[in-house]
This record gives C-alpha cells, sequence and structure tokens, in this order.
C-alpha cells in the first residue's frame, strides 16, 4: 500500500459520516441545529414567553419545535411561465464573398508579388524530375508567372506599376474561379518517366462538393444540410397554434434551463447531440391576459411569459413521433424564412437573437 | 553585417561639453559646426520576404479553403484533422475506440495479467464487499493499485533473489574460484 493511497483512505474515513460536508466540518464536533428564535429564546430565559397563539389558555413555550415562518401571500399570477428553447444549426460554409472583396484579395496578391523575392525554383524541385518538369510546363502556359491565381502580372517588368484589376475582369470576378484555376493547375501533366501525358489520359483531380447541396435545390426544409452558410432554427408547428420554437410549461421544481431541455427531448425526441448555450434566455415573448367582459378583475384566460433559451444543434435530427406536445409538423429555416412563418411579434422578439447569417 | 542602431547615429552632441573641452583659441566657426546635429542616412534592408503561392487545403471531410503558404503544391489533402477525430467529433460512431483483437492477444493478456491497471474496469466482487462504502468515494485512486502491484512484484524478486538467484557475472566469478 502506497502512502499517497493509504492518506487518501484516511480522509475517505472522516467522510464516510457525511458525505456532502468539507473535510474540516467533518472532523468538528457536530454543531448544535439552533435557530435564531431558540437563541433569543435562551437570552431571555428568566422571563417567560408568551405563546404566539390565539384563545385564552396558557400554554408552556416549546422551544424544541421551530416556530411557524409566514410566507408573504402574493397575489394569484394572471401569467404563466413558460420556457421554450431557439435551436440553431450554426453556419457551415463561410459566406461567398463580393466581388469587390475578390479584387482586393487579388490587388493584395500582386502587392505581395511586388514586395516578396521571386520563386526559388531549384529550392523546391531537382532537376530533370518529372516534378520539375511538370512545373516547367504550367508556368510557360502561365506566360513565366509562378502565381496560379494572379493573372498574367510581372511585378518587376516594365507594367509593373499596372496592378489593378480593372472593373469587370474576368480576373476579380469569383473565388470559385481562383478554385478552377488550382484545381486544373493541380492535375499532373508528366508520367513518371518523364513524358508529357495527353490531354485526355490525364487523371482528372476531384472536385470538391459544391456550396448548393442536394436539399438546397429541391428546398427541402426539414433537411439539415440545406443553406450550408447560414444558420437554421428549428420550429414546430402545434396543432391551430401555428409554427412556434418548442416551448412549455415550467415546473415548479424547475429551472428555465432544465425546462427547455426536457420541452427538447419531450417534443423532438433524444436522437441529437445538442448544446444549451449558457442558463440566460435570449429572447422572450409576453401575452397579455383575457378579462371577463362583465368582471374585469376575473381572467377568463391566462396570460403566457415564454422564455426562450439558445441551443446548438451538433448532429443528429428532429424526429417528431410519439412528442407529448401535439406537435405535427417541424422545419429547419433560416432567418428570412422564419418572418414569412412566424406570428409578426413573436419573430420581432426572436429577431433580437439571431445572428446576422 | 548588423546595422547600426540608430540610437547611437542620432545622439544629440551636448553644446555646454563641446564649449568647456574647446580652447579658446579655436574660432568661433568650428564651434557652431560641432554644435550642429550630425545624422548619417542608415540603410535598413527590408525583411525577405519568400514567395507564397495560393494553396487549397481539402479537409478529409472534402471541405476545402485556400491559403497563403511558400509550398508550390497547388493542393494539400490532410488525412487527419478535426473532421475525423473523436475529440472533435463525438457524435460519430465511425471514429469510436473499438479495441481489435480478432487474433485473441489481448484477451490471453488479461486472462494471465489480470486487468488491475484498467483504470475503468468494474471491481471483482470480494473487493467490493471488502471495503464497503469507502470505496466509493475514493475511485480516483484506481490508479494506485497499479502502484502496488509494481511495489508487490518488486518484493517478491528481491526476496527471491537473496535466496540464492546469481547473476551470470556472479556465477562465471564463483566458476574461476574453484578452478
Amino acid at each position: 500500500m502506497t502512502a499517497s493511497s493509504r492518506g487518501g483512505r484516511a480522509v475517505s474515513a472522516l467522510l464516510k459520516g457525511s458525505p456532502s460536508i468539507c473535510s474540516q466540518c467533518a472532523r468538528l464536533p457536530p454543531l448544535q441545529q439552533r435557530l435564531y428564535s431558540a437563541a433569543t429564546a435562551a437570552a431571555s430565559d428568566a422571563s417567560p414567553i408568551q405563546a404566539p397563539i390565539s384563545g385564552g389558555d396558557l400554554q408552556t413555550p416549546d422551544l424544541t419545535t421551530p416556530p411557524v415562518m409566514h410566507y408573504p401571500q402574493h397575489a394569484p399570477s394572471q401569467y404563466s411561465i413558460k420556457s421554450g428553447l431557439i435551436l440553431t444549426r450554426p453556419p457551415l460554409l463561410t459566406r461567398t464573398l463580393h466581388p469587390f472583396e475578390t479584387a482586393f484579395f487579388l490587388y493584395q496578391k500582386r502587392l505581395e508579388e511586388r514586395l516578396s523575392a521571386p520563386f526559388r525554383k531549384g529550392f523546391y524541385f531537382r532537376h530533370d524530375t518529372p516534378a520539375e518538369l511538370d512545373w516547367r510546363i504550367k508556368v510557360r502556359e502561365r506566360h513565366g508567372v509562378a502565381g496560379r491565381d494572379i493573372g498574367r502580372y510581372n511585378p518587376r517588368g516594365r507594367m509593373g506599376w499596372n496592378d489593378e484589376v480593372l472593373v469587370g475582369s474576368p480576373l476579380g470576378a469569383s473565388e470559385e474561379a481562383v478554385k478552377e484555376r488550382i484545381l486544373t493547375d493541380a492535375e499532373m501533366r508528366v508520367s513518371e518517366d518523364g513524358e508529357e501525358i495527353p490531354k485526355e489520359d490525364r487523371i482528372k483531380v476531384e472536385r470538391p462538393a459544391p456550396r448548393r447541396t442536394e436539399s438546397d435545390e429541391k428546398n427541402d426544409v426539414r433537411k439539415l444540410d440545406r443553406a450550408l452558410d447560414r444558420t437554421l432554427y428549428l420550429v414546430v408547428r402545434k396543432g391551430e397554434a401555428g409554427w412556434q420554437f418548442p416551448s412549455g410549461d415550467v415546473l415548479t421544481s424547475e429551472n428555465l434551463h432544465e425546462t427547455a431541455a426536457r420541452i427538447l427531448a419531450e417534443s423532438a425526441g433524444v436522437n441529437m447531440n445538442t448544446w444549451i448555450v449558457g442558463r440566460v434566455p435570449v429572447a422572450h415573448v409576453v401575452t397579455k391576459p383575457v378579462f371577463k367582459q362583465d368582471n374585469p378583475a376575473q381572467i377568463e384566460k391566462k396570460g403566457e411569459k415564454v422564455f426562450f433559451l439558445k441551443g446548438r444543434i451538433m448532429a443528429g435530427q428532429a424526429d417528431l413521433t410519439d412528442n407529448k406536445h401535439g406537435l405535427t409538423d417541424f422545419k429547419w429555416l433560416t432567418r428570412e424564412e422564419l418572418q414569412d412563418v412566424l406570428p409578426r411579434g413573436y419573430y420581432s422578439q426572436a429577431r433580437l437573437m439571431m445572428a446576422e447569417r | 553585417m548588423a546595422p547600426k542602431l540608430p540610437t547611437t547615429l542620432l545622439r544629440r552632441p551636448c553644446l555646454s561639453a563641446s564649449a568647456s573641452s574647446t580652447s579658446p583659441s579655436s574660432s568661433p566657426a568650428t564651434t557652431t559646426l560641432q554644435a550642429q546635429q550630425v545624422r548619417h542616412a542608415t540603410f535598413v534592408p527590408r525583411s525577405r520576404r519568400p514567395y507564397t503561392f495560393t494553396q487549397l487545403v481539402q479537409l478529409s471531410d472534402g471541405s476545402t479553403y485556400t491559403m497563403r503558404t511558400t509550398s508550390p503544391a497547388a493542393i494539400f489533402r490532410s488525412t487527419r484533422d478535426t473532421r475525423n477525430h473523436a475529440m472533435w467529433q463525438p457524435s460519430d460512431p465511425s471514429l469510436r475506440n473499438v479495441e481489435v483483437d480478432e487474433a485473441g492477444k489481448l484477451a490471453a493478456f488479461r486472462a494471465r495479467f489480470g486487468r488491475s491497471w484498467d483504470v475503468d474496469v468494474a471491481e471483482s466482487k470480494e473487493e467490493v464487499e471488502a471495503s464497503g462504502a469507502e470505496k466509493k468515494e475514493d475511485e480516483g485512486m484506481d490508479y494506485d493499485t497499479f502502484a502496488d502491484l509494481i511495489s508487490g512484484y518488486a518484493v517478491k524478486e528481491g526476496g527471491s533473489k537473496s535466496g540464492g538467484g546469481l547473476s551470470a557475472k556472479e556465477q562465471a566469478r564463483l566458476d574461476k574460484k574453484k578452478k
């Protein structure tokens, strides 16, 4: 038995009696349970205390029983408190660049070309290897320019000053064009024997998946692989109440975030990897109570205060089968699409927590 | 060659010191010349920047982005990154750590030497009974069982050695003596 483990045993033996208190408190003799009222009673022991009870007969004061606490009575609330969850799928792609931005980046690259040392081929390629031959062919096609995405620009030539892209030039048009140029450049032009491969025999480089997916083309609002550069929000349809974020009543034993997690599990299933961001609501919607026509003091229908928490979905998908809230349908929508679906006031409240994209 | 520091070059000549050091015979013209600030131009060479290309980086799930790099390769394909690592993709079942033990070697090892160094293994029944509720609190100390195992083994080994086991060198020396 090593020393450290023996020490651990000793501590655990100390803590054995009451696992919920710290070791310091565990070592001290147990404190006597004393209430403030009991202390005052002990101080004024000489004069007997009148028991605070109505009725004529006098009783001996029983100090062992705690006094009955009287909590202030609130008027019955006109509102019921609900908690909901705005479940979001973060954007998976960066946004597309504005043409001005692509033109600016091209200008920056050309400026870099002017400021940096020229490319030294001999440092990267050995002479007369297939890689070197391949490089030579490609550079010849680019008119001697080492960079793939700067166009025909020679920083040390007579026209080196002319580094800006003109409006309407295909060079600065889009980042997709840059990507395409790099991908065509990536395919090998020379075989291992050092012979040039004819165009039809070259192995094409596999193109990366496009920004717009199949769900985008079909506009399948239930799929999560749609609108990859936007945030998607989960909305559910609750019978006649229409589209809304999943929400439900807060039980007396629950906090808002606990309710939100429960509501999500009850309504959209547990087959999701989600994370509730913080315990503070990000939005709230208030519905005013309805009073009776003949007696305005009496409530016909309680108002609602719905507090929304923010959640993130990492994996999985919503599944409404056997949900406990009478939900019939769900959608994953972007911010603009939510505007068409949600009630006006409801959307404007939730709008404040939504990101730009 | 390191360039001269500008602080040494831009030192301001002290007027009072030059006035006191100059002899009264020196003309007033030279005094004014010395008092003037002397500032040689220093050549500060621009830092060498290597040539950079725009490279397309493709992650293991197929997503791409471009970056500036000195490598002349057009595409960089990564084989191991956050997209196929269990730490960043905890909900991907294909990345779960599953023990491959087709030949049964690991199982055979465990059968022979036990699995007391597997931290997350369930305790055997008699151990639980012996320690009782106390054991629950120091679950983090399971590592110590491994240390105990080593120390226990070392004691056993020492005992056997004193009992008569000799190293090859000692044995050879004894044989020499006998001759």
